[in-house]
């Protein structure tokens, strides 16, 4: 059998995914967590005595915090199940990359586990996002 | 390759089932089931050596004479079962074809025990965690699952092979080839393994002059639900007969409604075979097909389309 013709055959019987469902809820679910932290940085900002982008930084240690914490306890996986990618796009899909690398690399020590290991999957969000955040900081200082 | 063995039996086996999740179907006969990831060592790659060591300690100290441990499983370098065997002093070969380890492992020792008599003891092992962080991603990674994708079965299974006669009879095997088709998707095994499979069946029957209908069973590794269905439909173009009497252990591993397309591992195969097949006293003429998918994570992140591997072993059980 040919190559082209198997993979018509896997494309015949294997049921594709509903994307469209999972856009529908991750709209939603990552909409309600942005909701949540409107609410919260607003509430920081008027009932301490920050500044507004101090109190998004609270409020963006404070999602860091609940992903780190729901991670280890072992529940974000199942909440993730059900909200798709409303949960991975904010912080807290970073808190739980960060996490669940430390976690599985811990039996290996300090040094060579955690240490080496901790970045395995987000280096790449944070090389490309400073390398993005240089470029468009550039154009940006072209245009305007 | 097709190879006919004259008196090699399988004489007794020991499993270890390490996970109820899902409520897996061999629960009422399993000889032991320990709820625990990881049996009081540091890390998970360690309980799974535990878990071959615990079933092969069982055969040792039954059997006494043993001349040759063949084991293999999932981890890098066949990590756990090179450690379950340093704890006995025994003559070791490690293998591995991932999944379809266990059938290897059988073929290697029947071709031995057929020229001279000696007790072999063939042994696998696989855990979920360790696959997960093995193959995919960190355990606790909120990593969103396919529909295609499969759920490792947690367990050990060793077997004791030898001359002496027994119920379960190893009359043949056949040697599969690497199959390689355009699929590059780790996600879906399945798919990957179903052309190798097909192929490993039909060159059996080939070779050995015999219809479909000759067995009353054909048991394959862990296709999962569409692996399975694509099998069929692949061995139909290839051979021209339509499968009725295929059941594939990773399709009805879990009893449990799931989110997975069935049960993966080398330890899934043995698992159904001896606690599910062999209890219901039904099937005389078994044929076992261990099915592998040989990629690695080098191979994902380079693009190569997934190589995989089969091999079959032709039983007679009598009872």
């Amino acid at each position: 059998m040919k190559n082209e013709e198997y993979d018509k055959l896997i494309k015949e019987i294997v049921v594709e995914d509903n994307i469209v469902g999972n856009i529908i809820i991750s709209f939603f679910s990552g909409g309600l967590i942005g909701l949540i932290g409107e609410i919260i940085s607003n509430f920081i900002f008027k009932n301490f005595n920050t500044t507004l982008s101090d109190s998004y930084m609270i409020t963006f240690m404070i999602f860091i915090f609940i992903g780190s914490l729901l991670t280890g306890l072992g529940f974000f996986d199942k909440i993730l199940s059900v909200c798709k990618c409303g949960l991975i796009v904010p912080s807290t899909g970073f808190a739980n990359t960060m996490t669940s690398s430390a976690m599985d690399t811990r039996s290996e020590g300090f040094i060579k586990g955690i240490g080496s290991s901790i970045f395995k999957l987000t280096g790449s969000i944070i090389l490309y996002g400073i390398v993005f955040g240089i470029i468009f900081g550039f154009i940006r200082g072209m245009l305007l | 390759m097709t190879n006919y063995y004259n008196d090699v039996y399988i004489k007794d086996k020991y499993s270890l089932l390490a996970s109820k999740k899902y409520n897996p179907v061999v629960i009422p006969n399993v000889n032991k089931i320990i709820e625990d990831y990881y049996m009081g060592e540091k890390s998970i790659e360690l309980a799974e050596s535990k878990y071959q060591e615990i079933t092969i300690k069982y055969l040792k100290n039954k059997y006494k004479k043993i001349d040759l441990i063949i084991s293999g499983d999932l981890q890098n370098q066949i990590l756990s079962s090179t450690l379950a065997s340093s704890k006995f002093k025994l003559p070791t070969l490690g293998i591995y074809s991932a999944c379809a380890s266990f059938i290897e492992g059988i073929i290697i020792a029947s071709s031995i025990i057929n020229n001279n008599k000696c007790n072999i003891i063939v042994s696998t092992s696989s855990h979920n965690l360790v696959s997960e962080k093995q193959f995919r991603f960190p355990v606790e990674y909120g990593a969103v699952r396919k529909r295609v994708n499969t759920c490792t079965a947690s367990g050990s299974v060793s077997a004791i092979i030898t001359n002496e006669k027994s119920n379960i009879k190893i009359e043949s095997s056949t040697i599969g080839f690497i199959t390689q088709t355009n699929h590059r998707d780790a996600n879906d095994m399945g798919s990957a393994m179903a052309p190798s499979c097909a192929e490993v069946l039909n060159m059996h029957l080939k070779n050995t002059n015999r219809s479909i209908d000759y067995y009353d069973l054909i048991l394959t590794g862990d296709l999962g639900e569409y692996g399975l269905k694509i099998m069929k439909r692949y061995f139909k173009i290839i051979n021209g007969k339509s499968l009725n009497n295929v059941i594939d252990s990773g399709n009805i591993f879990y009893k449990d409604k799931n989110i997975y397309a069935g049960a993966s591992g080398p330890a899934c195969l043995p698992l159904v075979f001896f606690d599910y097949i062999i209890p219901k006293k039904k099937y005389k003429k078994i044929l076992l097909i261990g099915t592998g998918s040989m990629h690695s994570v080098t191979s994902t992140n380079l693009k190569v389309p997934i190589p995989s591997i089969s091999h079959a072993i032709g039983l007679e059980v009598n009872c």
